[in-house]
């Protein structure tokens, strides 16, 4: 994770309009609140992930597997991890088994947008909708997901239908409560300033409820995206071979071991670039998001 | 049209997509040309494996030893001098005072003897353990083997349960530290009925398998089982669609959902049920046929071994222990209960497993370590596994036997004498029988083998000759012939429970040539009898296992190349089920 990738969630801001910040007081090391300087939000991001390289430097140190305080048989040293890059590059075809995964998650991505974003707006718009799907919902979030991989693998066989489906569902689950509570949270003001210039149901909605809520659903599409890599794993362990949950698998059977590490490294580089790319799309999409906050 | 537009400086419009065209055909023009480097294949991309080097390789295990063997051939070397030594401080957690081994195991019938002589799975002083070695086992239900390894590796169990095949797998890493290389004592099961391949439709033999799609658990017996089959009928693996899941009760459920999936690879019971729910599946062979094919083991971490050789000594024994005492009716439907509670089943679904594998007493291990012409002996089935995986690319530098294998504690127990009245009574006897009859079923596999002999000749160990037709002595006409023996007596070990038809065939050079057919007809069958009795001298096999059958030139290799004469002169090996099922 790179500095902030998390951090900037709430503010994909780097320089934001001055706010009126209340009056700091006397200069404290922390202060709530307070406004810092890019290059200070980055070194505090860089200095945890330093200190996490230098323990696991420090915990597998020394050349002979016997001497190190974890066995290279749990956890190979950062160096070797890094060193076997190449293997992992041209042995197991990380470019191709990259993009396969990657397709996939993109691919469940859309489909479960597909079926919650329609199914959210009108949830949020319509009580009696609402009422209707909540139970399920709630059912959803609470259900855990690995239960799943038979089940969609008796539904949806073992090929590509099936992974995409079971993506969905993990993005499913997690999008549509977050697209419910992003419609719930336009101001009544407005539906009530719509109503009174004589707009329908369906013009409110429309103009009022999903013009209003677009960025806060964009807001929970990106946040919703990483999830599809934390469970890329349980996708990928029917007809394992391809993709980035396949190497890892293959890898925890018979090595090596540097290659599982390694590819939790490029999954969590993917998901920082992804999120990156979520940030620019989001502040052309969204230029007046900036502005209000 | 406007007077005095601003001078435009740079390219038109079609210019710049002119030039954006030409930059983007350069990146693809580059990323085409280093498409290699960029997004490579991989090394696991469907190669061609060298069939001939299979047969090479499964000779390798020894030099060409013509004398032939009339005794038993025992290894004389001290395990100590080929195991890796134990560097540094040991690694595994331990009480001293509490003397507690975390021992993990799976759902498997064949730890029966375990939970048996453990009197349950949790530590406790009434086992046998306890009683006469002083130390407690802690059975833990651990049956993802990547959690077991991990668990064993990290010093959290200092035993790690798995087959044979898939400690060929595990051993490469654990070995980068010698704490944690594995160490084998005792083989426990034979898997017996408990792994099996289900079809669909028509396919009565491996060799039908051929461009259908299969799904079985990676890096498991299932991979090992259907793989060795492959090999052994001559065919690529590439020539089979391979799907993998993580589990083989998710590779029967992806059969059973799938119409387009022609074969899995599975456990017990879903390998019984599936042919009983779903109309038009078969089994076409389990492992109660290749009775001699899945050997379930215990391996010990390298530094625990070494720090505490008594307690290794005891569970070895401990678990020969158990399986006298579970001759006892009453104590065993106790052991059943035992293993019932641990597993959280039912009583029954532990019984109803029971048939799935063989406990291997003292003398079948005594085989199994010691005995170098056994045919399915701890080195063949090793060596066996290590050459599929490496064939499918599955291992790298692959570890050597005698690097795991201690039969230490199994020579002790010899010359203890503790157990010397266990009898190794897991040979089939064959009653005599015909070809005919015996063929009246599909094989499940058929092992072609090529023997250079002589011309007329029927002897496989024929000498060379020189120029005037006399033997050279010390000389071998096939050198390669103690190779492909040893080939077809790895198949016939591991299918010990089937019948095995050797067939000769001779070419058809002197057809019309005044040849008399009954000759001919005789030569060959001489030459598949003189295999026959090759195999039964060195590898002690029953001879009624082996049917003998000359078709002289009846039958090419090819029927679309009947005068391909060096491909005709040739034995077949087919592997058929038992009569009686």
């Amino acid at each position: 994770m790179g500095p902030g990738a998390r951090g900037q969630g709430t503010g994909d801001t780097a320089t934001p309009p001055k706010p009126l910040t209340p009056d700091p007081g006397p200069r404290r090391f922390l202060a709530i609140r307070e406004t810092i300087p890019s290059w200070m939000s980055w070194v505090l991001g860089v200095i945890p992930i330093l200190v996490l390289l230098l323990v696991w430097v420090v915990m597998t140190a020394g050349g002979e597997a016997e001497k190190r305080i974890i066995s290279p048989t749990i956890l190979p040293s950062p160096f070797e991890v890094v060193g076997s890059f190449g293997s992992l590059w041209f042995d197991r075809a990380l470019t191709r088994n990259l993009g396969i995964s990657f397709g996939r998650v993109v691919l469940g991505f859309m489909v479960a947008f597909a079926v919650t974003f329609p199914l959210g707006v009108l949830m949020g718009a319509f009580t009696k909708v609402k009422a209707a799907f909540t139970p399920l919902s709630v059912f959803g979030a609470y259900l855990p997901i690995p239960t799943l991989v038979p089940l969609t693998m008796s539904l949806f066989g073992t090929g590509e239908t099936q992974k995409v489906v079971f993506l969905a569902l993990a993005f499913g689950i997690f999008l549509l409560p977050q697209t419910v509570a992003a419609v719930d949270a336009v101001d009544d003001i407005y539906l009530k300033t719509a109503y009174t210039l004589g707009a329908g149901p369906v013009q409110a909605v429309r103009k009022v409820l999903l013009a209003v809520s677009w960025p806060e659903i964009y807001q929970a599409l990106r946040l919703g995206f990483g999830v599809g890599w934390s469970y890329i794993l349980l996708a990928e362990m029917v007809d394992i071979g391809k993709g980035l949950g396949g190497i890892i698998i293959i890898s925890q059977r018979r090595g090596p071991r540097e290659h599982i590490y390694l590819v939790l490294l490029i999954i969590v580089v993917m998901a920082f670039l992804t999120d990156k790319l979520w940030v620019i799309v989001g502040r052309r999409l969204f230029p007046y998001r900036e502005a209000r906050r | 049209m406007a007077s005095n537009p601003p001078a435009k400086v740079g390219p038109t419009a079609l210019g710049k997509i002119v030039l954006i065209l030409f930059v983007l055909a350069c990146i693809a023009g580059a990323a085409y040309y280093f498409r290699d480097m960029i997004a490579p294949k991989g090394n696991q991309a469907a190669k061609q494996i060298d069939i001939g080097a299979f047969q090479q390789q499964q000779g390798k295990v020894e030099a060409p030893d013509t004398k032939g063997v009339t005794t038993v051939n025992e290894y004389t070397y001290v395990p100590a001098e080929k195991l890796p030594p134990v560097k540094g401080v040991s690694g595994y957690k331990w009480d001293a005072g509490e003397k507690v081994v975390q021992f993990p195991i799976n759902v498997w019938i064949g730890w029966l003897p375990i939970v048996a002589a453990n009197h349950g799975f949790s530590p406790n002083t009434d086992s046998i353990f306890f009683k006469e070695y002083g130390f407690k086992v802690n059975l833990k239900l651990i049956d993802d083997p990547v959690t077991a390894r991990d668990a064993f590796a990290a010093g959290e169990s200092q035993i790690l349960w798995g087959t044979l095949d898939m400690m060929v797998l595990f051993a490469p890493e654990l070995m980068r530290d010698s704490r944690t290389a594995p160490r084998i004592y005792q083989q426990v099961d034979w898997s017996n009925g408990g792994d099996g391949i289900v079809v669909r439709g028509n396919i009565h033999s491996v060799k039908d398998l051929k461009g259908k799609t299969i799904v079985y658990a990676q890096n498991s017996p299932s991979q090992y089982f259907i793989n060795n089959l492959l090999l052994a009928s001559g065919m690529q693996p590439s020539s089979v669609n391979h799907k993998y899941t993580a589990t083989a009760f998710e590779a029967a459920a992806a059969f059973v959902s799938d119409k387009r999936i022609d074969a899995c690879v599975s456990w017990a019971p879903d390998i019984y049920s599936i042919p009983e729910k779903v109309t038009g599946t078969r089994i076409l062979t389990t492992t109660s046929e290749a009775n001699k094919l899945i050997a379930d083991v215990w391996a010990a971490r390298a530094d625990f071994a070494k720090d505490h050789p008594e307690v290794i000594k005891g569970l070895v024994a401990g678990i020969f222990k158990g399986m006298e005492k579970l001759t006892d009716p009453t104590f065993k439907s106790q052991a059943f209960q035992w293993m019932a509670e641990g597993y959280g089943m039912q009583v029954d679904e532990v019984k109803g497993m029971a048939n799935d594998a063989h406990s291997t007493n003292f003398a079948e291990n005594r085989s199994f370590f010691l005995n170098a012409n056994d045919p399915a002996n701890f080195e063949r089935t090793w060596k066996n596994t290590t050459f599929v995986y490496r064939e499918l690319g599955l291992v790298g530098t692959p570890v050597r036997f005698d690097e795991v294998m201690d039969f230490s504690v199994i020579k002790q127990l010899e010359s203890d004498g503790t157990f010397k009245n266990q009898q190794d009574t897991y040979r089939t006897t064959f009653a005599p029988t015909t070809y005919k009859k015996v063929t009246a079923e599909a094989p499940i596999v058929t092992q072609t083998i090529r023997i250079n002999f002589y011309p007329n000749s029927s002897n496989i160990y024929e000498p060379q000759h020189d120029d005037i037709g006399s033997a050279i002595a010390n000389t071998l006409y096939d050198p390669t012939v103690e190779a492909t023996l040893e080939k077809v007596a790895r198949l016939a070990g591991q299918y010990e429970r089937a019948v095995i038809a050797v067939v000769g065939h001779s070419d058809s050079s002197m057809k019309g040539k005044g040849t008399r057919y009954e000759d001919v007809k005789q030569l060959s069958l001489d030459r598949a009898n003189s295999v026959k009795q090759a195999l039964v001298k060195k590898f002690k096999f029953d001879p009624n296992k082996f049917i003998i059958e000359g078709k002289a030139w009846d039958e090419p290799a090819d029927p679309d190349d009947p005068m391909n004469q060096a491909l005709n002169r040739r034995v077949e090996i087919s592997v058929y089920p038992p009569e009686a099922k």
